[in-house]
């Protein structure tokens, strides 16, 4: 077996060093993209996930997000739960907040929003929202008749346009009624549009929190969440465990719990085209090695008969090819390795940018890479080693002489 | 040394058979030049074909040095052709992506020599085809006897018991088709190779020592050579 490994190496080397250079790096070329397609659309999905996660930790969920057990709309305590919560090391702000349906009317123009009450000193450290307000201002510890709009709602959108209803043209300063789903109907004036080009935030509006407990008749300390950052992003999950330790007894869940399943559902089309990508590219790439193995090989047909008249055994004869074809798709890994983090290294400089805001930087995962490199060398040996085993059966007479 | 008894070679079957060997027997000793001749299409190849282990006889015994080789699987068969047959094509069958060394010594690793060692033999060998100096060119930089010198060093490089050639000389000019025979004749004079080569040039015929003659698929002639 060592002398068909050495032997079949001898094929292999010889033939790749005075074979047809130009073949080669056609092939090396084209197995090159096949790798790229392997590694780039699922980096390019691991950017924009890090970028959703990263909306869904700014605006809606903070690093852990505590929220009603059970059928229960309201956190009872939640300024209990809120004393708990500061109290835990490593937690660096919390917040509550009262998520509301409602409907907002201007000139005539009517558009349904979630209003979320908040405690707009606490927002500072906890979220986004003060700091992208397009006009006017960020509501204060005294805006008890000012409302923030999202810019979508406003009209003012210049990234989402005409998809969705607005109020025609609000400005800071105009006067907007929100009617609550319990029926009760209140006057606000327009204190800031704000403007994360992000449906979620966008199409939003906020209130102070006092405005929503007193629109609702609640009782002090009701909330629909308690937002929580903490200081050492990445320990989540013990913050999460702490949390729970320290005697909070609501449903406690961090950005990621909360995202999963809303990215997935985003992301669940990306990956189907991604798997399909994939396979179909699995399959050009296994047939072209297929093929260029192949076509080697009735080139040297009579070459293999005649190794094998002389005494080499067929088992060399199949390794060689075993060995060219891992060749080839070696250096096409290599190739498609360097091509690959060259872009890499281009989108992190410069990032793929929607809506003016939204940078999407490729991440790069190596157990991906790996995965990847694994089932290309793989493939390469069922494709170099399957033509080569089927015509290395053949007779020697036949393959030399043609009969 | 080999010894072959009544033996047949059949293509095809019904009335299109081709009996091209159709019952031949013959010995050939240890350091014998024998030549084979005859038309075209007289059952030379075949012959040679069935004796290099390349192909199965019909029926009838082939031995080697009382061994029935006519009978053994494939994998000896091929292990016998590795190491105790040579073969020299007529369009001398190398490896075009492989220097003349390495066409050679290819076969020494394959019996499982260090690359040292095979480079070693492989240029003792391109030594006594006068090739030493050109071991590293490929086959396209060699003149078609050149060529045919490098398969026959490939052939001896090996010291097979057995040396054949099917018209070594049939792709060569004069001048070429002597250096081959004159190596042929080297090799059996200094080295007491036994070859069995097949050719149709009359010419050919003062290098050997013996000269079979086919016609039809049987044995017409046998005859020693006399200015031996
Ligand atoms: N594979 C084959 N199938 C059918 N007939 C064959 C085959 N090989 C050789 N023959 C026939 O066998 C006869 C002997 O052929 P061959 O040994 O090649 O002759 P030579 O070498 O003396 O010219 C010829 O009639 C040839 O046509
Ligand atoms: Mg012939």
């Amino acid at each position: 077996m060592i002398d068909d490994i050495r032997v079949g190496a001898l094929i292999a080397s010889s033939s790749i060093k005075r074979g047809n250079k130009k073949t080669l790096l056609f092939i090396v070329f084209v197995l090159s993209l096949i790798f790229m397609n392997l590694v780039f659309l699922p980096s390019m999905i691991g950017g924009m996930t890090v970028l959703f996660t990263g909306i869904m930790q700014d605006y809606p969920y903070g690093d852990i997000v505590i929220e009603p057990t059970g059928d229960n709309t309201y956190i009872n305590n939640a300024d209990n739960v809120l004393q708990k919560v500061r109290a835990v090391e490593g937690v660096r702000a919390a917040t509550k907040r009262l998520d509301v349906g409602a409907s907002i009317e201007h000139k005539q123009n009517v558009v349904g929003v979630t209003v979320t009450g908040v405690v707009p000193t606490e927002e500072y450290e906890i979220s986004q929202y003060p700091y992208i307000i397009k006009e006017g201002d960020f509501l204060g510890e005294l805006s008890r008749d000012e409302i923030i709009i999202g810019s979508i709602i406003s009209g003012t959108s210049t990234t989402f346009g005409e998809i969705y209803d607005d109020l025609g043209e609000t400005r800071v300063g105009s006067l907007v009624d929100v009617t609550y789903s319990n029926g009760v109907k209140r006057t606000y004036k327009v204190k800031g549009i704000m403007e994360g080009n992000f449906e979620l935030v966008d199409l939003n509006a906020m209130v102070h929190y006092k405005e929503i407990e007193d629109v609702y008749g609640l009782d002090k300390g009701k909330a629909t969440s308690v937002v929580v950052r903490i200081d050492e992003p990445g320990t989540e999950d013990e913050m999460k465990a702490k949390i729970r330790e320290a005697g909070v007894n609501e449903q406690v869940f961090t950005w990621a719990d909360k995202s999963e399943t809303l990215i997935r559902q985003a992301l669940q089309s990306l990956g189907a085209i991604d798997v399909m990508s994939k396979f179909v590219g699995l399959i050009v790439g296994a047939a072209l090695i297929l093929i260029i193995i192949y076509i080697n090989i009735l080139n040297r047909k009579k070459e293999i008969g005649i190794l094998k008249a002389v005494g080499v055994t067929p088992r060399s004869i199949v390794l060689s090819y075993t060995f060219l074809s891992m060749f080839y798709v070696s250096l096409g890994i290599f190739a498609g390795l360097i091509l690959y983090l060259s872009l890499m290294f281009y989108f992190q400089a410069n990032p793929v940018t929607f809506y003016g805001t939204m940078q999407i930087r490729p991440q790069i995962d190596v157990m991906l890479i790996i995965q990847s490199i694994v089932t290309m060398l793989t493939l390469s040996v069922i494709a170099g080693t399957l033509p080569a085993w089927s015509v290395s059966k053949e007779s020697i007479l036949k393959a030399i002489w043609g009969r | 040394m080999i010894k072959v008894k009544n033996l047949k070679r059949y293509y095809g079957s019904g009335s299109t058979t081709v009996k091209a060997l159709n019952g031949v027997s013959f010995e050939i000793k240890k350091g014998e030049f024998v030549a084979i001749m005859g038309a075209s299409g007289s059952g030379k190849t075949t012959i040679l074909r069935i004796l290099a282990l390349l192909d199965d006889a019909t029926d009838g015994e082939y031995t080697i040095r009382g061994l029935k080789v006519s009978s053994l699987p494939e994998a000896e068969r091929s292990y016998y052709r590795l190491t105790q047959v040579g073969y020299v094509f007529q369009d001398y069958a190398l490896i075009n992506e492989m220097t003349a060394a390495e066409n050679v010594y290819i076969l020494s690793m394959m019996e499982g020599k260090s690359k040292k060692e095979s480079y070693k033999v492989a240029l003792e060998a391109l030594d006594k085809v006068g090739l030493k100096d050109k071991h590293d060119r490929i086959p396209d930089e060699l003149s078609g006897g050149e060529k045919q010198r490098v398969a026959i060093a490939r052939a001896i490089a090996k010291k097979p018991d057995i040396m054949f050639a099917d018209e070594p000389c049939a792709n060569l000019d004069t001048r070429n088709s002597e250096q081959v025979l004159d190596v042929f004749k080297d090799l059996n004079d200094n080295y007491g190779q036994t070859i069995v080569m097949v050719t149709h040039e009359p010419w050919h015929v003062k290098y050997v020592d013996r000269v079979i003659t086919f016609k039809d698929g049987v044995m017409v002639g046998d005859e020693w050579m006399d200015d031996r």
